[in-house]
């Protein structure tokens, strides 16, 4: 399935003028509308419209303590016909509805994400979907996920939901130790969490999957082992585990710095790393990206929209869309957001952003996001689209990596490369991946490095002769 | 050793002529853009008996050997004061009071006979006073008026006010009415109007090469003494570079309105060290004004005018030039003999071309044109050279159809610390060259060569005369070239022999083998003569630190009873770094240090190199004393281990001399810097936090593939 995602990549790229493959006549006569020839010229060709949507169903009991996400805190007390839930719902309706239409086709994928989407009612999330299936279109197959707490369903509202579509749960379990979710500040405690799961497989979802959160305050390495075998043992799908980050403004950025106690240390955090490797690894979970495993077919492909830089649409509070090769963020603020809505429908404003789409973030974001996933960079498009100097400078960069085993450099039938084979041109490098655990651990340095390489790219005053000299003989 | 030793006649750094610290172009302070010093050469005639009355009467002192040009007699012998006229604002005196139409009409400088022009300059240790005192001439003369301008007049460059130090040499020339032996009333005459030459000369020992510029201008000095602090270290330079020039020397007590000004101890001090009379002594004080009416008197009648020929044919000593954006090459001339006109074919002795003198006259302080230049007079010559290079200082004018026996000319500068320049940005290079070409295209003490490293890229050596020097050199290419740059650690020129008799000299570390085939047999480092005054009390540390500067006591003896007089063999490698501030701490800033170079010695000396994972760091290569080299080893790979970050793999830093490891330190391989979490919304965010990192990773320097930060190159510099 992967595979099959993977060819509209870089449907953003003007191809270039020199491509003998690809002569694009609008070229010649457009007006480039950004300066360096490697830029992307935002009116050709026209790119595919979306066929994922993101909705932020923002609301929570409480916030917790490591969050810093857009949310409204509803509190205890508050029950399901409270009107704010019903008039946000409203409000995300309206936008969907006045979102301009795009040459669109019908969803493959729809992820309610929060916030604690569990907690709206299934009604307001039928209205949801019902807006969404009129606008435009929901596959048959589509994957409908949602995140949900464990606390804030029973089996009723699960029943409820499936019945709505939805065939995908992400379960916000974070850990098993009473004293660590309390610590985080989470509304639910262990028994909570051993009764949605549960619901979960009783309501037959067979798509699911346990969040899990590593290094958080006092959680030691026992802890972790434990909340890994549980949760295996639970036999989910799917398990994301996610690295605790310490955010500005959070109850957690007042309270602690990374690296120091009661946080582990930067040592101890990468065991821990490991260890959700190597446990879920050994229960047979594929970690196809930094954070995320899977039993094999049940990626989440929503989430590999977002990391084959595919095109989304985004709705609801903070929500981030990408469409027409931009990146466009809805207010944080209820009453700002409330009144983007208003404005969306009197056409004052638009919700796909503008400016002017730039070749290198086009390509900082594809080796950013690709390299996060198991599969790789896919060097054979990266090259088409952006030429090969800077795929060889890339192959150049991260050589010594590759040495240190940091980097795994594949064939077209993705077998490895060994470093000492790397200039071998029968040995094509056809994917760039980044080893599990030790490369991953270290992706942000590695994804930097790449970004220099993409950084210092125009500035390489040979780039038309390389192009010429070496495109023949790498790769394609 | 004596093979090496160098005699003061082949490096006279006395002698080393220079245009250094000439300012930017004339955008900036237009109106002194170029006053730029003026010193010359000249040769003497004994017969004409211009040696000062200090110089004659002066006993052969234990302390002769202080000075920097003791053993240039060569030079010294031939040389006099030849008639200048440096003139910088010759209309702000009695003229522009007195005389609007004057200022119309075109200068006349034949009113000017060398009788009545007198070149002086004022020579004190820092802080003395000179700059102020200057001050006070100047307004006193009408010059500049009153409350005017800032403060230290002629102390222009940024530097110069920022640090309150002279850098500089500058000039301004006076009009000053005055009566000689009260006999301006036998004939009925008014009183003459004398041409003044005032110098004002830098105090740092750095900067003594100006210093002996504007000495060589002149015909006597005021040797500014402060009226509380009393003689110091370089007072004592500053005297032997004006005695062994044979000025006549005024001395000027300053500072006398000051609560501790102990005038009475301070001319016992002239007179004991330096054999000048007490009542010669003028007592002043800048501040107050008090005394100042006898200094102009004291210096029309004490100091001879400059000599020279007025029928002989013209030879003009080259004393400056800079570059002028829309008149070219501007070269600040001396008139030892003849007359020159506008108009007349010249040509300069060491390059053999041949020029027009398109347009002459005087600084005044702007380029006044006077169309004529007369013996004894200082102006300008723009005469169509294209380049700076081609007017080397020192060199001897003539007219193209009549061929003259060349003026002794300044000799080289002699560069004693070295160090690597390199852009802090790698891409910055063209801007940096440029800003090294702008400001050394008037500043030719610096000696430049392009320089590669594999850690900094392309760079450049630069030699200095001393580490002030070169302070002040990145300091103006930061401030007035908008240049960063890294510098590498200061180093001075060794000299290194192999078994097969090979020598190498050595300005940059990097450059010596670290594993040489041949064996060095022999290893010669320079030293200098350090003179260092301080209270009494504070000798056992003074001593101490001397000591562990690897120093050798040549003298010390009492100035009066609280001050102590010493002189010390240093190798210069221990006084480059950090070596004064280290005084100045330990005296509670008492001490007072000069030093001029001395002979090579011989020295158990090794390279060190800094290896980063078994890669050694060009940048970071030392040579140092063998039994200083552990401690400097250990001490450099802990400050490295301080300032480099962890990287994805472990990192090994080493000390090493030769194959030998000294010092080691380990940074251990990052662990984890991973973004968890990543969903759609997040993209943008992420990959902003990515593109600083990517940042952070540009600024840096990196060998084999370990980055440093630009900071580990500067804590490198603390490292003695
Ligand atoms: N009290 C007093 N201070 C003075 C006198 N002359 C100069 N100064 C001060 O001494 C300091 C150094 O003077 P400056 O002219 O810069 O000395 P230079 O380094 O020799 O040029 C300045 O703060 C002056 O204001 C004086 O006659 N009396
Ligand atoms: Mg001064």
């Amino acid at each position: 399935m992967v595979k099959s995602t993977l060819t509209p990549m870089f449907w953003a790229l003007t191809p270039k003028p020199k491509s003998p493959k690809q002569p694009s006549p609008a070229f010649a006569n457009s007006t480039p509308l950004v300066r360096h020839k490697a830029s992307v010229n935002p009116t050709t060709p026209p790119p595919p419209p979306p066929s994922s949507a993101y909705i932020h169903l923002p609301f929570c009991r409480k916030r917790c303590h490591y969050c810093d996400f857009p949310i409204l805190a509803l509190g205890s007390a508050s029950t399901p016909d409270d009107p704010r839930l019903s008039n946000y719902v409203h409000h995300l309706c309206r936008e969907i509805t006045a979102t301009k239409p795009h040459a669109h086709t019908p969803l493959q994928t729809v992820y309610f994400g929060g916030g604690t989407p569990s907690l709206v009612p299934p009604t307001l999330v039928s209205s949801v979907l019902e807006t969404l299936r009129a606008k435009f279109g929901i596959r048959e197959d589509a994957e409908i996920s949602m995140e949900m707490d464990p606390g804030t369903f029973d089996a009723e509202k699960m029943r409820e939901m499936v019945v709505l579509g939805l065939n995908r749960v992400s379960l916000g379990v974070q850990a098993f130790q009473e004293e660590l979710l309390r610590a985080c500040g989470r509304a639910h405690g262990v028994k909570e969490v051993l009764e949605a799961i549960r619901v979960v497989k009783s309501c037959g979802v067979r798509n699911w999957s346990i969040d899990l959160i590593a290094s958080l305050p006092h959680q030691s390495s026992d802890m972790w082992e434990e909340s890994l075998r549980l949760t295996v043992d639970s036999q989910p799908t799917h398990v994301s585990v996610y690295d605790l980050q310490i955010e500005q403004g959070t109850k957690f950025g007042r309270l602690y710095s990374p690296g120091e106690f009661p946080l582990p240390s930067e040592t101890q955090s990468a065991e821990f790393y490991k260890m959700a490797s190597r446990i879920l690894g050994d229960a047979n979970y594929n970690h196809y990206e930094i954070s995320s495993y899977c039993k094999s077919g049940y990626e989440c492909k929503h989430n590999f929209t977002y990391w084959k830089n595919k095109p989304f649409y985004g709705f609801g509070l903070g929500s981030t869309s990408f469409v027409g090769g931009l990146r466009f963020s809805r207010p944080r603020k209820v009453n700002d957001y409330f009144n983007f809505v208003q404005n969306l429908e009197n056409g004052l404003v638009n919700s796909s952003g503008d400016g002017q789409i730039h070749g290198k973030d086009t390509a900082m974001d594809v080796v950013m996001l690709s390299l996060r996933t198991s599969q790789g960079l896919d060097l054979k498009c990266f090259q088409e689209s952006f030429g090969s100097p800077i795929v060889l400078s890339l192959l150049e960069v991260y050589k010594p990596y590759v040495e240190s085993g940091l980097v795994v450099c594949l064939d077209e039938h993705r077998k490895s490369i060994r470093v000492d084979d790397l200039n071998n041109t029968e040995r094509k490098v056809v994917y760039m991946r980044l080893s599990d655990p030790e490369g991953f651990l270290l992706s942000n340095e590695l994804i930097a490095l790449a970004f220099g390489v993409i950084d210092s790219w125009n500035d390489c005053p040979s780039y038309q002769e390389a192009e010429a000299t070496l495109k023949q003989e790498f790769i394609c | 050793m004596t093979q090496f030793s160098r005699s003061a006649a082949q490096y006279p750094l006395l002698w080393i002529q220079t245009t250094s610290f000439s300012r930017k172009s004339s955008t900036l302070d237009g109106f002194y853009s170029h006053t730029l010093l003026h010193t010359a050469v000249f040769p003497q005639n004994p017969e004409m008996g211009y040696l000062s009355k200090a110089s004659k009467i002066l006993r052969q002192s234990n302390y002769l050997s202080l000075s920097r040009n003791f053993n240039f007699n060569p030079i010294t012998g031939r040389i006099t004061n030849e008639r200048f006229s440096m003139t910088r604002a010759v209309l702000c005196s009695h003229s522009r009071q007195n005389s609007t139409a004057r200022e119309k009409n075109s200068i006349d400088l034949s009113e000017y006979p060398p009788e009545l022009v007198r070149n002086f300059s004022i020579i004190a240790h820092v802080d003395h006073g000179k700059s102020t005192l200057a001050d006070r001439l100047l307004e006193l003369t009408g010059t500049i008026k009153k409350g005017h301008g800032q403060p230290q007049y002629l102390d222009k460059l940024q530097v110069e006010r920022e640090r309150g130090i002279t850098v500089k040499a500058q000039t301004a020339t006076m009009f000053y009415k005055h009566s000689v032996n009260g006999d301006d009333n036998s004939d009925g005459k008014e009183s003459p109007n004398f041409l003044l030459n005032l110098i004002d000369t830098p105090g740092h020992v750095d900067f003594t090469y100006e210093v002996s510029r504007s000495l060589a201008a002149c015909q006597g000095v005021l040797l500014v003494v402060d009226a509380a602090q009393g003689v110091q270290a370089q007072t004592v330079a500053n005297f032997y570079l004006a005695f062994e020039s044979n000025l006549t020397i005024v001395p000027v007590i300053n500072k006398i309105d000051q609560p501790t000004a102990d005038p009475d101890r301070v001319k016992a001090q002239l007179k004991s060290m330096f054999d000048l009379d007490p009542s010669d002594a003028l007592l002043t004080s800048a501040k107050t004004g008090e005394g100042l009416e006898q200094i102009l008197p004291a210096v029309i009648e004490r100091i001879p005018a400059p000599p020279g020929r007025s029928d002989s044919p013209l030879r003009m000593l080259l004393l400056d030039s800079y570059y002028d954006e829309y008149r070219g090459v501007i070269c600040h001339v001396a008139v030892v003999d003849g007359v020159l006109r506008k108009g007349d074919k010249i040509s300069a002795a060491a390059t053999g071309q041949s020029y027009e003198a398109l347009d002459i006259g005087i600084m005044h302080p702007e380029l006044t044109p006077t169309g004529i230049l007369l013996t004894g007079q200082v102006g300008y010559v723009v005469s169509g050279m294209r380049s700076t290079k081609e007017a080397r200082v020192g060199d001897t004018i003539y007219h193209t159809r009549n061929a003259v026996e060349p003026l002794p000319g300044f000799k080289p500068a002699k560069h004693m610390v070295f160090s690597g320049l390199y852009p802090a940005d790698g891409s910055d290079f063209e801007a940096l060259n440029h800003a090294i070409e702008r400001l050394t295209c008037n500043d030719a003490s610096v000696s430049i060569t392009k320089e590669t490293s594999t850690a900094l890229g392309l760079g450049f050596r630069c030699g200095f005369l001393g580490l002030l020097h070169m302070d002040v050199f990145h300091q103006r290419l930061e401030q007035e070239y908008g240049a960063h740059v890294i510098s590498t650690v200061p180093t001075v020129p060794y000299i290194f022999e192999f078994s097969d008799g090979s020598k190498l000299e050595v300005q940059n570390p990097a450059t010596l083998p670290s594993n040489p085939k041949q064996r060095v047999t022999a290893c010669w480092e320079p030293t200098v003569i350090a003179t260092i005054i301080i209270p009494s009390e504070y000798v056992g540390p003074v001593i101490t630190l001397v000591s562990e500067r690897r120093g050798h006591q040549l003298e010390y003896s009492f100035i009066d009873s609280q001050r102590i007089f010493m002189k010390y063999r240093l190798p210069l490698r221990e006084i480059v770094v950090d070596f004064y501030n280290e005084l100045k701490s330990i005296t509670s800033g008492y001490a007072s240090f000069d030093y001029e170079d001395s002979d090579y010695q011989q020295a158990d000396l090794v390279k060190l190199d800094i290896l980063l994972n078994g890669q050694p760091v060009d940048a970071m290569a030392t040579i140092v004393h063998n039994t200083k080299a552990y401690r400097v080893g250990r001490e450099l790979a802990e400050k490295l281990k301080n300032v480099i970050d962890r990287q994805m793999f472990e990192i090994s830093i080493q000390a090493a001399i030769g194959s030998k490891i000294i010092a080691r330190e380990t940074i251990s391989a990052m662990r984890k810097n991973v973004l968890a979490k990543c969903y759609g919304g997040d993209v943008t965010r992420k990959r902003k936090l990515l593109e600083k990192q990517k940042e952070g990773k540009k600024r840096m320097k990196r060998v084999g593939s370990v980055d440093i930060p630009q900071e580990a190159f500067h804590q490198l510099l603390k490292v003695s």
